[in-house]
């Protein structure tokens, strides 16, 4: 007979935050909700509140000292989630403030032994506990009682078979106090700001009893209140063979890409599942490229999703994007936004690609893209790109990532971001010089597991369309800014392809 | 008489039929006072729980601020102490008629529970105000429907 108890996990109504917490809040569970001032503790208390709150399952929310409670009663309720039909039958706010003005310990513990009795509520908030604590040490309470009305409190509270949050502005969460030891749950909660950006983040650093998600997610307040952005996870390989099994996308099937020739010189078109880099110098095609790749979905009912970062209301989009927006065969998320988490991108991506059951995805660009993600981000751009790249392969699209490529002659780069090796496939675009006048060239420098040719093609734009034409023979040197007559010589193929006619 | 459309018309609605519940018609001058301080203490102890006698105190003191700036014979200041402020009120209402002794116990009120309705939201005041406050509103909006 199986004697272990099973804890009922409660979901919080707050959108991404049961995935971080591991699958809910466990019910009966004591936790701390930390973070200075304005970093949304009591939006998210009361979200959570709100979220669960019912009159089987009232929530009892006690305001100490900190925000007047009218002050948060009137900006809380600012949030489409307050409910002001449901308190009294199901939400009960009391202010303990009397109780703390006359500086006994004793008889605030009394007043929520009081309140708690009266009502038995299934969930009890006491908003800041950090106020408690201070006014005690204030008022010259001794450091044991601190401890013993931290750890009676918590026994009580879970002995009353109510979840239980206590708020605190706790800025670090190794501070010494008893009351991180005694709770079952930590959430601390943070904001940075750098420039004129300000990013939230939320981590989960205790849970009891079950896996968390790890690390830092961001977060956002909007109308509707807090929303998690869990950070995509790039989950280990166990060596199962289950683990190891191709993604389904990666059956082999190979998509066209909507140009004539390019599906030949990649080999027979990109193999579905795999993600392509574009790079080029502004104004090579790239877009262009991106746009016949979804057009191409389109004509063969794939729908597709665009990720488009355009900086300023000029860079407007193609008539070729917009028309297929309209007709509702791709989504399109457009931000101007310059202090996003690549998290809060991809967390809207995978939904729209969910909605869209989408199989082709753009990227445009990861220049805009960078320029996007919050300065905080930028450091960490690289590995967020690998997290995304990972996510999106996990959910079996073909992606198509363009970057901007700085023309240098010095070097022959792919991309800015040394992130080339993050996808599997890279077509370049150049300009080249030719008797005198400037020419674009295309090639596929990688196909991975795959034959593809490795020519340099000629391709010009005619009436908003790739149109690529033979392969640039007679010269060396174009990738390097110095092309010089060569004889005319086979051009090799990557992994014995023939070369295309 | 045509059905409520504002919050402070349901708080003076409400104000009104629970002192004629109280007091009883002919009852004159001298039990209104008393009246009064019965609802406004009712109303605070409603509302200390959740906003603080401290909170209730700021509100009242803004109240009766402003409920003096119309009636000039009323205590221009106030006590920090709602207690004692409450005992200036009532011996000034003492000598006074009926008719100005109810207007100024409904003005206090609904400016009292207008304040609080400004910070909160009239649907959160009749909330925190109880069923007494609100009776008053559903009660005058049946009125019509019964009429009709």
């Amino acid at each position: 007979m199986n004697q272990t108890v099973t804890i009922r996990r409660l979901a919080t109504g707050v959108p991404g935050l049961d995935a971080i917490l591991g699958g809910g809040l466990p019910e009966f569970s004591f936790n701390l909700i930390s973070g200075p001032p304005g970093s949304g503790k009591t939006t998210l208390a009361h979200q959570i509140m709100f979220g669960l709150a019912t009159p089987e399952r009232p929530a009892l929310f006690l305001t100490v000292l900190g925000e007047p409670p009218l002050k948060m009663l009137r900006y809380q309720q600012q949030f489409s989630f307050f409910d002001t039909a449901r308190i009294g039958d199901a939400v009960r706010f009391v202010s303990l403030s009397d109780e703390m003005a006359t500086g006994d310990f004793e008889q605030v513990l009394a007043r929520i032994t009081q309140e708690v009795r009266a009502t038995s509520p299934a969930l009890v908030f006491v908003d800041s506990f950090r106020a408690v604590l201070l006014d005690a040490a204030r008022s010259g309470a001794r450091s044991g009682d601190l401890h013993h009305f931290v750890q009676q409190l918590g026994v009580q509270l879970s002995a009353w078979q109510a979840t239980t949050f206590l708020l605190g502005e706790y800025h670090s969460p190794t501070e010494d106090h008893p009351v991180f030891t005694v709770a079952d749950g930590l959430l601390a909660l943070r904001q940075s700001v750098h420039r004129n950006s300000m990013v939230r983040q939320i981590q989960v650093l205790k849970m009891r009893g079950q896996a968390t998600s790890p690390g830092v997610h961001t977060f956002r307040i909007t109308g509707a209140g807090i929303e998690v952005f869990p950070s995509a996870i790039v989950r280990d390989d166990s060596g199962n063979a289950a683990d190891r099994s191709p993604s389904p996308a990666r059956d082999g099937h190979r998509l066209a890409m909507g140009v004539p020739l390019l599906d030949a010189m990649l080999g027979g078109g990109l193999p579905s599942g795999f993600s392509l880099l574009v790079a080029g110098p502004s104004g090579s095609g790239k877009t262009l490229l991106a746009t016949a790749f979804l057009a191409e979905g389109v004509r063969c009912g794939e729908p597709g999703v665009m990720v488009a970062f355009e900086q300023t209301p000029s860079q407007s989009l193609s008539p070729a994007i917009d028309d297929m927006v309209r007709a509702g065969t791709i989504g399109l998320i457009n931000t101007r936004s310059m202090d996003l988490s690549m998290d809060e991108i991809v967390h809207h991506l995978i939904g729209m690609i969910r909605r869209m059951q989408a199989r082709r995805v753009v990227i445009d660009s990861l220049s805009g893209f960078e320029l996007a993600v919050a300065p905080t981000f930028r450091e960490d751009f690289r590995e967020s790109l690998f997290r995304m790249v990972a996510a999106l392969s996990s959910l079996g699209v073909t992606v198509l990532v363009t970057s901007e490529l700085e023309d240098r002659y010095t070097d022959l780069r792919f991309s800015p971001y040394g992130s080339a090796f993050l996808t599997d496939a890279i077509v370049v675009q150049r300009y080249i010089e030719i008797n005198s006048g400037l020419a674009r060239v295309m090639a596929v420098v990688k196909v991975r597991d795959s034959a593809h040719s490795s020519e340099i093609r000629q391709f010009t734009i005619t009436a908003g369309r790739i149109v690529i034409g033979s392969p640039v023979r007679g010269y060396e040197g174009l990738l390097g800014g110095s092309p010089q007559h060569a004889p005319d010589r086979p051009h090799g193929t990557a992994r014995g392809k023939e070369d295309l006619p | 008489m045509a059905m409520t459309d504002t919050g402070e018309d349901a708080r003076r609605l409400a104000i009104r039929k629970t002192l004629h519940r109280s007091v009883g018609t002919g009852s004159g001058a001298a039990a209104l006072p008393a009246a009064f301080l019965a609802l406004w203490q009712q109303t605070a102890r409603q509302l200390e729980p959740v906003i603080g006698a401290r909170g209730v105190d700021v509100l009242f003191g803004r109240a009766l601020h402003l409920t003096a700036q119309r009636f000039l014979w009323l205590p221009s200041t106030t006590h920090d102490n709602r207690t004692a402020s409450l005992e200036v009120l009532q011996t000034c209402l003492a000598g006074r008629s009926a008719a100005e002794v109810s207007d100024v116990g409904e003005t206090l009120l609904l400016t009292f529970t207008g304040l609080l309705a400004g910070m909160v939201g009239e649907s959160l005041t009749g909330r925190l105000l109880g069923a007494d406050w609100t009776a008053g509103e559903s009660q005058e909006q049946e009125q019509p429907r019964r009429q009709a």
